[in-house]
């Protein structure tokens, strides 16, 4: 029995005619790190928040089809008992500050004050966490003073000392350098090899070549395309709707042309090109 | 940016150490006392005799008064004046202001209410430069003030400084593509109309994704909430805050007295 379940998964947003996701249906096993990519508009946000339950519990709207997660069933369930079991974080850290919280520190205690989580118990799970995403030297600041990227780990950290069991993230390095973004994934890694199952949107296809267990390409509401990484995206599928394409890939199909690339299979990953070009 | 968002000024010192409710109560208290009390002088007393010394037991002098003069002294001049002129009360005319008879009466009614506006604010000002707010909202969600509630006015707070950043920030932005936002009057009152649009619309997306932000982390939980800050409250503070009403209910009493 898949850990996340889509079946036929169709969601409108009110007053809008066109459906954002249509016809999804989607298995993900306990523990997978899954990444989405897609064009602006294709519905990955939508998907996340479908996932994380927020359509159609905050935004309304009308959602057909079955979305289980953790053996719950989502329009029979609430959204407060469904983020227990769900945590989103998405892509403007700013607005993800609650704006009640003077410190970092009781910025990331805030989700487990909501929850009941005793005194004890919190502190030693924010610090915790805090060690994870290794932001525990921001403890102190105010999370208004901080940069972008440093803002996103706080937000993060915020969601996974929750310890939801499927964690939703859109967008989620999208203000960090590379140096950042590596850690992040490294440590969204170690999370799904500990069991925490990870849904992640991201543009910068190269991380996802190197770190997800499989992609979902997404088009128009629909799944496109899904697979193993390093299949999925570098198919000639995906060139031709407009994705994004990492610049090992770009720069590969252009040496292919000229015939200085001599493999059948294109690069997403820098190593990879490497290796390709060696030959 | 700078690190310190709202009033609050991190200190110890008694009055940071009392529990929220308590300094919330004295707040209140010394606001309505000011406004109620029959005795002419009151209002001058509690700014002499409570509060300005409060903000030196609150360790917060120099910030206090910078705050509290910036914030209300324009305020409290523009309404003593509107109040000494256009008062038509008693006999003693002091001097003539066109045809307008500025009588003694006039200006000590403008003195008092203007000092009654210059206790409001102040109070208010000196709670909130000497208490944690998410210490306050913690202590009243606990209380059983509903934790959306709580939520509201303790964001707000926050989050008010945030804005005027951001309208500045969008106003550099918009000036540095040409928009005149520095001559005439109305010139500038013109230039405001392109700024409203990000600021409102920015701020109905930015409404929306931070509640969904607080959603994800649990805020509308049916689980009886906990928090991070031990918050104290001493049985004594409990006997003052029921003294302070006491107070207050005297001075409504003293005010509704037919004299
Ligand atoms: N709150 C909303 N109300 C109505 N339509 C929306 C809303 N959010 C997104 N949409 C629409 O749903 C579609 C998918 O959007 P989205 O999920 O944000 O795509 P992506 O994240 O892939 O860029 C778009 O056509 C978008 O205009
Ligand atoms: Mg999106």
């Amino acid at each position: 029995m898949a850990f996340v379940n889509l079946k036929n998964v169709t969601y409108k947003y009110p007053l809008t005619d066109k459906p954002a996701l249509q016809n999804i249906n989607l298995q993900i096993k306990e523990g997978e790190f899954v990444a989405i990519v897609g064009p602006n508009g294709a519905g990955k946000s939508t998907l996340c928040y479908t996932l994380a339950g927020f359509a159609p519990h905050f935004f309304k709207g009308e959602l057909s089809g079955t979305v289980e997660v953790a053996g719950k069933i989502s329009n029979q369930s609430t959204l407060d008992e469904w983020v227990l079991n769900v945590g989103l974080a998405f892509q403007n850290p700013f607005n993800q500050i609650s704006g009640a919280k003077y410190t970092v520190f009781e910025e990331i205690a805030f989700g487990l004050e909501n929850i009941g989580i005793p005194r004890d118990e919190m502190k030693k799970r924010v610090e915790d966490a805090m060690t994870l995403t290794g932001i525990t030297d921001l403890a102190d600041r105010s999370p208004y003073s901080l940069s972008g990227g440093q803002q996103q780990r706080v937000a993060l950290t915020s969601i996974l000392v929750m310890r939801p069991k499927l964690l939703v993230l859109d967008e989620p390095t999208s203000q960090m350098d590379p140096i950042g973004t590596r850690e992040v994934f490294g440590t969204i890694r170690k999370m799904a090899e500990e069991g925490m199952t990870v849904v992640l949107v991201e543009h910068k296809v190269e991380w996802i070549a190197e770190f997800a267990d499989r992609v979902i390409a997404m088009h128009n509401g629909q799944v496109l395309l899904e697979g193993n990484p390093s299949e999925v995206l570098t198919s000639n599928v995906l060139i031709k709707n407009g994705f994004g394409l990492s610049r090992y890939t770009s720069a590969a199909r252009e040496a292919k042309k000229l015939g200085i690339w001599k493999k059948e299979k294109l690069p997403v990953t820098l190593d990879e090109a490497v290796e390709g070009f060696k030959k | 940016m700078r690190e310190r968002l709202s009033f609050y000024i991190k200190r110890d010192s008694v009055l940071h150490r009392l529990n929220p409710l308590t300094k919330l109560t004295l707040t209140m208290a010394l606001i309505l006392i000011a406004f109620l009390s029959p005795w002419y002088w009151t209002p001058h007393f509690i700014l002499l005799a409570a509060v300005l010394p409060l903000s030196f037991a609150g360790r917060v002098f120099p910030e206090f008064i910078k705050t509290a003069l910036r914030l209300i002294l324009p305020a409290a001049t523009f309404l003593f004046l509107m109040q000494a002129i256009f008062q038509p009360v008693g006999e003693t005319v002091i001097f003539k202001f066109y045809f307008l008879d500025v009588t003694r009466e006039s200006l000590m009614f403008a003195f008092r209410n203007a000092t009654r506006i210059f206790v409001m604010v102040s109070s208010f000002t000196l709670f909130l430069l000497t208490t944690h707010p998410s210490e306050l909202m913690s202590d009243l969600s606990r209380r059983g003030l509903p934790g959306q509630f709580a939520y509201v006015i303790i964001s707000t707070l926050q989050i008010l400084p945030q804005i005027q950043a951001k309208a500045q920030t969008i106003i550099a932005a918009q000036r540095s593509r040409g928009l005149d936002t520095e001559s005439t009057f109305f010139k500038r009152a013109g230039a405001i109309v392109p700024l409203v649009g990000p600021l409102v619309f920015g701020s109905f997306i930015e409404v929306e994704e931070r509640a969904i932000a607080i959603e994800a982390r649990g805020f509308t939980s049916k689980n009886l909430k906990t928090s991070l800050q031990e918050i104290a409250d001493p049985s004594f503070e409990r006997t003052v805050r029921w003294v302070l009403i006491l107070l207050i209910i005297i001075s409504a009493l003293l005010n509704l007295w037919p004299s």
